[in-house]
C-alpha cells in the first residue's frame, strides 16, 4: 500500500476546479455521500440512489481533470476484500430477505438465489460509491490539505498534532521502504523464491521489519528531541492557519449537498413503490 | 480483515464507533500518563514505521502471502495495549482516509478489531505466556498468531450480526484463513522482537524472560 502513497499524492498536484476546492468542502461532501450511502437500507432503494451517486462522481471526476486510468488503478487495490465478501453472498441466505428463489444448482449442493443475487449487487453498489468518493477525496487533496481541512473541521488537537506528525513520516518510511525492497533486490534476494530455505526467507524478513521498527522508533526518538530542543512541550499544537471559506466553496457545498441529500429522500418519496 | 464501508449497517457501525472511541481516550489518557504527553510525537513517528512494516508482503509456505498487522508488537515493546490502540488508531485512519482500505463509518469497527482486539489479546497473552514458559520468543509468536486470529474471528461475529456473512462460513473461513497468516504474525512478532533484545534492549519495558 505505501508503494501507492508516491502515485497518490502526485495525482494531488495536478490543477483542476476540484483540485482548487477547500478541503473542508470536500471531506464534507465526501463523508456525507458515504454516510448517506451507508444509511440507506439493503433494499432495492439502493439502485436508484446508488446510480445517481456514481454519475455525481463522475462528473465531479471528470471535473477533476484526472484520468479515468488513475481512478481504475486505485480502484484495483482496495476491491479485492470486498469483492470476497460480495461474491460470496450470491450462495448464501441473508437475513435481509424472507424468501429465496433458488435460480441456478451447483455441485456441493450450492445454489445461486435469485435474493442473494439481488443483495450482492445492493452491497457492491454501496461499496463502489463509498470508495469512489474516497478515491476522489485522497486523489484531489494533498494529505497535508486533508490534515488542515480537518483541524479547521474541529479535529482534536490532539489528533492533528499526532497525525501531522505520523503523515509526514509516512513519505519518510516510504523511501525507506523502497530503498529496503531495492537493497534486498541487488543481494538476489526474493521473499518468494522457492529455491530459498523458507526458514531463511522468514529470518531475513523478520529482520527487516523489526529493523525497520527500530529505525522507525529511532527517527521518532531524534524527531522528539529536535522538538523539545524548539521548545516542544505539553501546550503545543500543530499550527493550523486560519483560512475563510470562499463564496464559490461555499456555493459547491450546497450544490454537492443537495445532491447527497436530495437523492435519497426523492429516490424514498418516489411512486414508483422502490421501498 | 479491514471492514469496507457499506458492510455494516450505520446504527451498529455508530455503536462500534462509541466503544473505539472509548479505547481511544483511554489510549490517549495513557500516552499522556505512562509516556507522558511530550513523548507522543515518538509514538506517532513509529505509528508511520508500522504503516511500513505493514506494506511488507511475507510469503507463506502454501503459496500465499500475507501481512503485518503489527498490534501484538507495538503492545508488547510498548509495554501496554493501549499502545496499540494508539498506534493502530493512527495507522486505521490514514489508511481509510488516503488510501480507502476500511471504510469511513466502519473505522470503529475496525479500530476496535485490529487495536482493541488483537491489543489486547496480543499483549496479555504474552504476559501470561512469558511468565509462564519463561521465554520470551515462543510467548510473542504464540501472542502474535493469537492476536489476529481472534481479532479475525470477532470481525467474521461483527459481519455476522451486520447480516452481511452467514456467522459460520465467516467464522471457518476467516478463522482459517487468519490462522495461516497469523503464523507471519507470530513468526515476526517472535524475531523482530530478539532483533530489538539484542540490538535496543533499552526500548523495552521489562527485562527479558529468558536468563543469560
Amino acid at each position: 500500500m505505501i508503494e501507492d502513497l508516491f502515485f497518490i499524492e502526485k495525482q494531488t498536484y495536478r490543477k483542476s476546479i476540484i483540485h482548487d476546492l477547500d478541503s473542508r468542502v470536500k471531506i464534507v461532501l465526501c463523508f456525507a455521500a458515504i454516510v448517506a450511502m451507508v444509511a440507506i437500507p439493503y433494499s432495492p432503494l439502493v439502485f436508484p440512489v446508488a446510480s445517481a451517486f456514481i454519475i455525481f462522481f463522475l462528473v465531479l471526476w471528470a471535473l477533476s481533470r484526472l484520468s479515468p486510468v488513475v481512478y481504475a488503478k486505485r480502484l484495483v487495490t482496495i476491491l479485492p476484500f470486498g469483492l470476497f465478501i460480495i461474491l460470496v453472498q450470491v450462495f448464501v441466505q441473508n437475513p435481509y430477505y424472507t424468501v429465496f428463489t433458488p435460480i441456478a444448482d451447483l455441485p456441493l449442493g450450492l445454489h445461486i438465489y435469485q435474493e442473494s443475487v439481488q443483495f450482492a449487487t445492493i452491497l457492491l453498489l454501496k461499496f463502489l460509491v463509498c470508495i469512489s468518493f474516497i478515491i476522489l477525496l485522497s486523489s484531489t487533496t494533498r494529505v497535508q490539505d486533508l490534515l488542515e481541512g480537518a483541524g479547521r473541521l474541529g479535529l482534536p488537537a490532539e489528533f492533528t498534532l499526532t497525525l501531522g506528525m505520523m503523515i509526514r513520516y509516512i513519505f519518510v518510511f516510504g523511501y525507506m521502504y523502497r530503498k529496503i525492497n531495492e537493497s534486498l533486490a541487488t543481494r538476489y534476494f526474493r521473499p518468494f523464491d522457492s529455491h530459498l530455505s523458507y526458514r531463511y526467507r522468514l529470518r531475513t524478513m523478520a529482520y527487516t521489519i523489526g529493523t525497520l521498527f527500530i529505525r522507525s522508533y529511532e527517527q521518532g526518538e531524534r524527531t522528539y528531541m529536535a522538538m523539545l530542543c524548539r521548545g516542544y512541550g505539553r501546550e503545543s499544537h500543530l499550527y493550523i492557519r486560519k483560512k475563510p471559506v470562499l463564496l464559490r466553496d461555499y456555493a459547491f457545498l450546497a450544490a454537492g449537498l443537495l445532491v447527497v441529500i436530495f437523492t435519497p429522500v426523492l429516490a424514498w418519496l418516489s411512486p414508483s413503490g422502490l421501498i | 480483515m479491514h471492514i469496507p464501508d457499506a458492510f455494516i449497517p450505520l446504527p451498529q457501525a455508530a455503536v462500534y464507533w462509541i466503544i473505539a472511541l472509548i479505547f481511544i481516550a483511554l489510549s490517549l489518557r495513557w500516552a499522556r500518563n505512562e509516556m507522558r504527553d511530550e513523548k507522543v510525537p515518538l509514538v506517532a513517528v513509529l505509528a508511520a514505521g508500522i504503516f511500513a512494516i505493514q506494506a511488507v508482503n511475507v510469503p507463506i509456505p502454501w503459496g500465499t502471502s500475507g501481512h503485518m498487522a503489527g498490534a501484538a508488537l507495538a503492545a508488547i515493546v510498548l509495554g501496554s495495549p493501549f499502545a496499540a490502540v494508539f498506534v493502530l488508531t493512527l495507522v486505521l485512519i490514514v489508511q481509510g482516509v488516503i488510501f480507502g482500505d476500511g471504510g469511513i463509518t466502519v473505522m470503529g469497527a475496525n479500530i476496535i478489531n485490529m487495536g482493541v482486539v488483537a491489543g489486547f489479546v496480543g499483549y496479555y497473552s504474552f504476559q501470561g505466556l512469558n511468565a509462564a514458559i519463561k521465554n520470551p520468543y515462543p510467548a510473542a509468536f504464540i501472542a502474535g498468531w493469537l492476536s489476529l486470529f481472534v481479532a479475525a474471528l470477532v470481525t467474521a461475529v461483527e459481519m455476522a450480526v451486520a447480516g452481511t456473512f452467514p456467522l459460520e462460513l465467516g467464522l471457518i473461513s476467516m478463522g482459517l484463513y487468519h490462522a495461516v497468516i497469523g503464523v507471519i504474525e507470530g513468526g515476526i512478532t517472535a524475531v523482530a522482537l530478539y532483533l530489538i533484545y539484542t540490538a535496543r534492549p533499552d526500548l523495552l519495558p521489562q527485562p527479558r524472560g529468558v536468563s543469560g
